[in-house]
């Protein structure tokens, strides 16, 4: 994600193309738990053993 | 009712042999069920099938308790109902997510509390309010009239002032009689979370670690980072999903934790909870292939007593995580055990068994509360009360 203006226009589109509109304080509340568990999703996905399945 | 602790959001009088309340977001024929929201307004015509089993077996149903909006969350401080009270102090928080359910068992305003658990919200109000409580084994107690919080991770179980309440509670609500077993247990001492608690906490339970019936090894969880997150990969799209038509047009009537939480699974891309399930096989192959040779895993239930609640501290869902995440996402069964204070404020233990075996921990806390009394301490006076709910709850042939 880009600058925090940008992540919160980013997080709007995403929100909107699943029909719900939130409000800018609705997308800062949110935005650092997401800076967060992107990162660790992404840490997870390198680190979990390729042959596991659901 | 006498509620001085906003415990109950709705309370009716009752003909039968023992007393329940029932977290509002299990349904009870005839009874609102709200989940503490603005949202929620149904009255079911059927009991939730826990209710209904238990009801079967003489229970009076008294009411619904508070519970954090739609339980999604760890304090019980809905702003359309207001926060339960710790009876311990009013002034502190009763955790959550089931929280009227811990307030109104510590108060004796009922035999039996019904809860239900995604991610500690058995365990913490249980540990907080000083009384015993079980997250049973993921899928032993049908989730079949309760509003759920995430599918995978659901679990019903009961709140009450003795673990042996809390066995046959669950025994009648799971259609089957709890294996029992206390002695020579092989116990995993689950160091990191001593270590991670408060110090104060840790000593109390370290004193009462040292009097379970077992040989004591100390262990560590695998992963048991990762799970943290690995839980909320499962848990948020689950969450969202189940709330995603009244995201798209009441989103201004939630309060404004529960929904941040519930926007935020709407930003996980959609590999995310495939990649969730995946994690939680990996996990728990290693959970088996280190700890699967132990009988029971105990550590501090919290790390922490009850925080007041205009002081909660901003790391308070953080620093549960750890305590809770692995049996959540696991699906295991945890019994909590009250075993002191500090400053006059409730600490437990936590005792997890092997999946299945709901009945190892359960009669270990059962066996603790014979060799202590953490158990019959009340904030309020109703010192009877704990001999009526055993001698009617224990009787054999009941139900």
């Amino acid at each position: 994600m880009g600058s925090e203006s940008s992540s919160v226009e980013r997080l709007r589109e995403i929100a909107e193309g699943q029909g719900v509109s939130p409000s800018d304080d609705d997308l800062e509340a949110v935005l650092d738990f997401v800076r967060r568990l992107l990162p660790a999703l992404a840490e997870l996905e390198e680190r979990l053993p390729a042959e596991t399945s659901p | 009712v006498n509620d001085d602790f906003n415990a109950f959001l709705h309370a009716e009088s009752a003909e039968g042999d023992f007393t329940v309340a029932v977290k509002d977001v299990i349904d009870v024929a005839g009874m609102p069920t709200t989940a503490a929201s603005k949202i929620l307004r149904r009255v079911p015509e059927r009991d939730a099938t826990c209710v209904a089993r238990l009801r079967a077996a003489g229970a009076a149903i008294v009411g619904k308790l508070n519970t954090h909006e739609f339980a999604y969350g760890a304090l019980t401080n809905s702003p359309h109902f207001g926060p339960a009270l710790n009876p311990w102090n009013p002034k502190h928080t009763t955790g959550g997510s089931s929280g009227g359910s811990g307030a109104a068992v510590a108060a004796g305003l009922v035999d039996i509390a019904l809860g239900t658990d995604t991610a500690g919200s058995i365990r913490i109000p249980a540990a907080f309010c000083s009384v015993t409580g079980h997250r049973p084994t993921i899928g032993l107690v049908p989730t079949e009239g309760v509003f759920p919080t995430a599918w995978s991770l659901d679990a019903v179980g009961p709140l009450a002032p003795t673990a042996t309440a809390c066995r046959r509670a669950l025994e009648l609500m799971a259609g089957r009689t709890l294996e029992e077993t206390a002695r020579d247990l092989r116990i995993g001492v689950v160091t990191s979370l001593l270590e991670r608690a408060q110090p104060e906490v840790a000593a109390v339970c370290e004193a009462a670690i040292r009097d379970l019936p077992g040989t004591l090894e100390p262990v560590r969880v695998p992963l048991h980072d990762e799970i943290a997150t690995i839980t909320q990969l499962v848990m948020l799209p689950e969450a969202t999903a189940g709330h995603l038509g009244w995201l798209r047009t009441r989103l201004a009537d939630y309060g404004p934790d529960v929904r941040a939480r519930l926007l935020a699974g709407l930003f996980l891309p959609a590999t995310a909870h495939v990649t969730g399930l995946r994690a939680r096989r990996w996990a728990r192959q290693e959970f088996e292939r280190e700890l699967g040779g132990y009988d029971l895993l105990v550590a501090p239930a919290m790390p922490t007593t009850p925080p007041r609640l205009d002081a909660v501290p901003a790391t308070y869902r953080l620093d549960l995580m750890p305590y809770n995440s692995p049996a959540a996402l696991l699906g295991l069964p945890v019994t909590i055990v009250p075993c002191g204070f500090v400053d006059d404020l409730p600490v437990a233990l936590a005792l997890t068994g092997r999946r299945g075996e709901d009945g190892v921990p359960l009669a270990t806390a059962e066996w603790f509360q014979k060799v202590t009394d953490w158990h019959l301490r009340r904030p309020v006076d109703h010192a009877s009360a704990t001999e009526l709910y055993t001698s009617r709850l224990a009787q054999p042939g009941r139900g």
